[in-house]
């Protein structure tokens, strides 16, 4: 049995008359985290908008298993199973800590064994949740906003996970609990494709690294060998080519 | 002692205009539109109930559940056929839409009614309640309470449902909502049948206070703007507040400056707004921040 979350053939995208992504290709395997770098205009959030069915492909196929996601509408995609931690703040500022993570299970609302079953699966991942629960989510630190940002996403329990610029605005300590949490997702089988800015922690964090580069793959392979790579160390890592 | 029974009966006012701005922020909050159609909704029920109340002459206060349903349900078929297709271009137009339609309500109920007052007067009309040497009439009071149940139950629903929850996340995070699963137009539609239906309800607690004509509805949508601006738009309690202090406000102005009444009230909108621009529980955009 094919062990691959997600597929991406050939997928070309855009917004108004110009394409952004020429013939993007991608497979995620299970269990996997795959960290995308590029540099700005590569098309690394168009993957993501493309993905969550923010927008539609004009050509080529975005399969979760088997099932064709192209077209679908995010809320469908979403129960599908694939949640995002996206770049902004995305949570309700003036609501408790415990209705931004019910909220996350909003597409599950009528089935209260299992909205409760995944409440408690997450607090205990996420301790912070339950021990501010009443506290408003405006009061937390970007760092705890991110984790609850990521507890919330967990609420549908997704396969897969995206996740744009992880530890954006992060302070060192946070930056590994997010880093750890990640790594937990993964050890259950969840897959997570992220965006990272910081090459060197996405890349030391991802079991995959993708290099983009004008809407395409120009790169792809074991994390560890694009980070060694000379030519994505002189371009993302600051180090010399050849060093 | 009549320190206390202008207070009490400022407060009762207060509750009523909270009733009816508390649906204009709402709409604000959730769609980012002015709804300035809001009073000539709230004066549609008012003469819809004056209406029924004339033809038939039972009790006015049994329309509640009727006007607010018949309101939410116009309110959710302007969001549905119009507003959705003008929101895309911006505040600006929103505000014309709803003001040409605020226009057309009036123009119609002055064909209807013509440009007379109406008032219902059931057979409380004239009677108060007295509470030692507090004496409040009994149509304030009644409208008073009522508003607070009717404001009790929208908090209820907005903090404990799942609608409501949808509502509030929508209002303070629209791609947050989004994010979720909350379909911006399921809660924008709801917004705005919840909005449309306290001017339902709204409308029968007026008709049973005032005498109400066409044209009042100017002077009812410049108080409910004022109380918003001042309350901070989008927010609930600030709406609150600020129909608190134009309640009292006018109480106590209409009892020894009643020439002055509507300076009070305004003069302090101005003298607030100066020191908080984002009113007195609004929160600053990024926009305000920037500029």
């Amino acid at each position: 049995m094919s062990d691959i979350v997600l597929t991406m053939t050939g997928v070309e995208a855009g917004y108004g008359g110009g394409l952004v992504l020429q013939g993007m290709d991608l497979a995620l395997d299970r269990g996997t985290i795959t960290c995308i770098v590029g540099p700005n205009g590569a098309g690394k959030s168009t993957v993501f908008r493309v993905i969550s069915g923010l927008l539609k492909a004009r050509s080529g196929s975005v399969k979760l298993g088997e099932r064709e996601i192209n077209g679908l509408d995010p809320a469908e995609i979403l129960r599908a199973g694939i949640a995002q931690v996206p770049q902004n703040r995305a949570l309700f500022p003036e609501m408790s800590i415990r209705d931004n993570l019910l909220l996350g299970g909003y597409a599950i609302r009528r089935d209260k064994a299992l909205l409760k079953k995944r409440t408690a699966m997450v607090e205990e991942m996420i301790p912070l949740i339950k021990e501010r629960a009443s506290e408003h989510a405006g009061n937390l630190s970007g760092g705890q906003r991110r984790m609850v940002e990521i507890g919330r996403a967990l609420m549908l329990d997704p396969s897969l996970v995206l996740m744009d610029e992880p530890s954006l605005g992060l302070d060192p300590k946070s930056v590994a609990k997010v880093a750890e949490l990640i790594r937990g997702m993964a050890a259950e089988g969840r897959t997570v494709l992220l965006v990272e800015q910081n090459v060197r922690l996405g890349m030391h964090l991802a079991t995959h690294g993708i290099v983009m580069e004008q809407g395409q793959v120009r790169l792809t392979g074991d994390a560890k060998d694009i980070a060694d790579n000379p030519e994505v160390a002189s371009m993302y890592l600051g180090k010399a080519s050849g060093t | 002692m009549q320190f206390i029974q202008i207070l009490a009966f400022g407060l009762l006012l207060g509750g009523v205009y909270a009733l009816l701005a508390s649906g204009v922020t709402l709409i604000f909050g959730v769609l980012d539109v002015v709804n300035v159609a809001q009073g000539a909704f709230l004066v549609f029920s008012a003469l819809f109930t004056w209406q029924i109340w004339d033809l038939f002459g039972f009790e006015p206060l049994l329309l509640i559940p009727l006007n607010g349903l018949l309101m939410g349900l116009l309110g959710w078929a302007i969001y549905r056929g119009m507003l959705v297709r003008v929101a895309p271009q911006g505040p600006g137009m929103t505000v014309l839409l709803m003001f040409g339609i605020a226009l057309i309500l009036e123009g119609i109920l002055n064909l209807w009614f013509g440009n007379k007052f109406k008032s219902v007067t059931p057979s409380y009309y004239l009677s108060s309640f007295n509470f030692g040497d507090i004496v409040l009439p009994m149509p304030q009071l009644i409208s008073g309470i009522l508003a607070f149940i009717t404001l009790g139950l929208i908090y209820a629903y907005l903090r404990f449902s799942w609608a409501g929850r949808a509502l509030r996340a929508s209002a303070q995070n629209k791609e947050g909502a989004a994010l979720v699963g909350i379909s911006q137009r399921s809660a924008a539609s709801l917004a705005f049948a919840i909005g449309a239906a306290t001017a339902g309800v709204g409308g029968v607690l007026l008709a049973i206070m005032y005498p109400i004509f066409p044209a009042t509805q100017y002077d009812w949508i410049s108080r409910l703007l004022g109380i918003v601006v001042l309350g901070g738009f989008g927010s609930i309690p600030g709406a609150i507040t600020g129909a608190m202090i134009l309640g009292v406000t006018e109480a106590f102005a209409n009892t020894y400056l009643p020439q002055w009444s509507s300076l009070f009230f305004y003069g302090a909108i101005l003298l607030i707004l100066l020191f908080r621009p984002q009113g007195l529980m609004g929160t600053k955009t990024r926009e305000d921040v920037v500029a």
